[in-house]
């Protein structure tokens, strides 16, 4: 067993120095880690892909047959909603409503992701000297994603909408009623501090508030689920499906402006 | 100097661990290779260097976390300290008892991770604190099986 002689404590005590001094050098060997292993990384990730893609390729081939008819169809469907926006161009500036919704925004590739189950997190190849900061919203074409929480030169760390640690304003699309969207670890989002009496039903859409002004107003965040009575029995909560699948992000989009 | 291509070893499983492991998430949890590195790394090298490279797998799993506070960096060499001690008291070169071993320290890390952040306030529904827990273990238990048979193909590990 451990006996308390002097040549184990001082083992001892050098041994609780070099893990100290490693937790607080953390920060500056995260970003000599990063810059070391982006390319390794970016080169695994890149064949990870190619060789889903060999497996794959036959059904990608009809599935690329059948996209292609769908997008015939879509683009007839886009000069008819052109229509409908002109119009509803006109009827805001009418209204003198603000547009809320021009972002400008860059492309960025996911090359890492968090390398356990407790944290829902990723590594991007954009960083500060593409414009990237710390606190950034990130979004797919379908809606919120994330934000940024660490950017390095040439890498950022994104915390996804599913970690306990996030959490974003956000209203009832169709009722305007407000909550607050928390991760879960799990596949689906929590609507949280929602009134007994709220309007919240399954199917309807959820939307960032834009209060705290740290994310965009506007942007979809999921669609409701399920929504249950909290414990205590005073508020109900609202179970959200998120609109981006998580588990397969492969380019996200950084709002830098 | 054989032994020693045990480093490689563990970037390598931490680059899959960062990438391709997440195509393989059973219920969402995906194993721990880093972990299961350092409890190999306890085996195969003196309590010094095998502390070092407790050190070393911790700060490589931190830089990848979301938080800003390295908890691996002192989880990680306390196991290695333990696991030292055990090793002292108890003959461990029998391949069913290293992998009930690796059940162990993923088990106390999976609840010490779980717990830190309970304690920080975030809210994690029961059902999915055991699954990270229960599913999480077992999925690096069975990894570790796996990689202790690649680690004894390699003659890196001799175990009965």
């Amino acid at each position: 067993m451990f006996r308390f002689e002097k040549k184990n404590l001082i083992k001892l005590a050098l041994a609780l120095c070099i893990v100290l001094t490693l937790v607080s050098l953390n920060p500056v060997s995260r970003q000599i880690l990063l810059f070391t292993l982006k390319f390794p990384l970016i080169l695994l990730k890149a064949s990870q892909r190619e060789a889903i893609a060999l497996f794959t390729f036959h059904r990608n081939f009809f599935q690329s047959e059948n996209l292609r008819k769908q997008i015939d169809l879509l683009n007839q469907e886009i000069n008819a909603l052109k229509e409908l926006e002109t119009e509803n161009e006109r009827l805001k500036r009418l209204l003198s409503l603000g547009e809320t919704l021009n972002f400008k925004v860059i492309v960025a590739r996911v090359v890492a992701h968090s390398p356990d189950s407790w944290s829902h997190a990723f590594l991007i190849d954009k960083g500060t000297r593409h414009g990237v900061a710390k606190g950034m919203t990130v979004m797919s074409y379908l809606g919120l994603l994330g934000r940024i929480i660490e950017a390095n030169p040439g890498t950022s760390k994104v915390l996804l909408v599913s970690d306990p640690n996030f959490a974003v304003s956000a209203l009832v699309q169709r009722s305007r009623q407000e909550g607050l969207v928390c991760g879960t670890l799990g596949g689906y989002l929590m609507m949280r501090y929602l009134p007994a009496d709220s309007d919240v039903n399954t199917g309807d859409t959820v939307v960032t508030s834009g209060l705290n002004g740290r994310f965009p107003k506007g942007l979809v965040i999921g669609s409701v689920v399920e929504v249950r009575k909290e414990f205590s029995d005073l508020n109900r909560y609202a179970i959200i499906k998120p609109a981006t699948p998580l588990s397969s992000i492969e380019e996200i989009l950084v709002v830098i402006q | 100097m054989k032994k020693w291509f045990f480093i490689p070893f563990i970037i390598l499983s931490g680059l899959l661990q960062l990438t391709v492991l997440d195509s393989w998430r059973i219920f969402q949890v995906k194993p721990d290779l880093l972990l299961v590195s350092m409890v190999w790394a306890c085996f195969i090298f003196n309590f010094r260097q095998a502390f070092l490279l407790s050190i070393f797998c911790a700060v490589l799993k931190d830089t990848f976390l979301p938080w800003p506070f390295g908890i691996n960096t002192i989880l990680f060499p306390l196991w290695c300290f333990l696991i030292f001690k055990l090793r002292k008291q108890l003959t461990l070169d029998y391949a069913p008892l290293q992998i009930a071993l690796i059940f162990i320290v993923t088990l106390m890390q999976n609840i010490a991770t779980g717990l830190m952040l309970i304690l920080m306030g975030y809210t994690i529904a029961a059902g999915i604190f055991l699954r990270i827990v229960g599913v999480g273990s077992l999925y690096t238990t069975l990894t570790g099986a796996l990689s202790l048979w690649v680690l004894m193909r390699m003659n890196l590990l001799r175990s009965e």
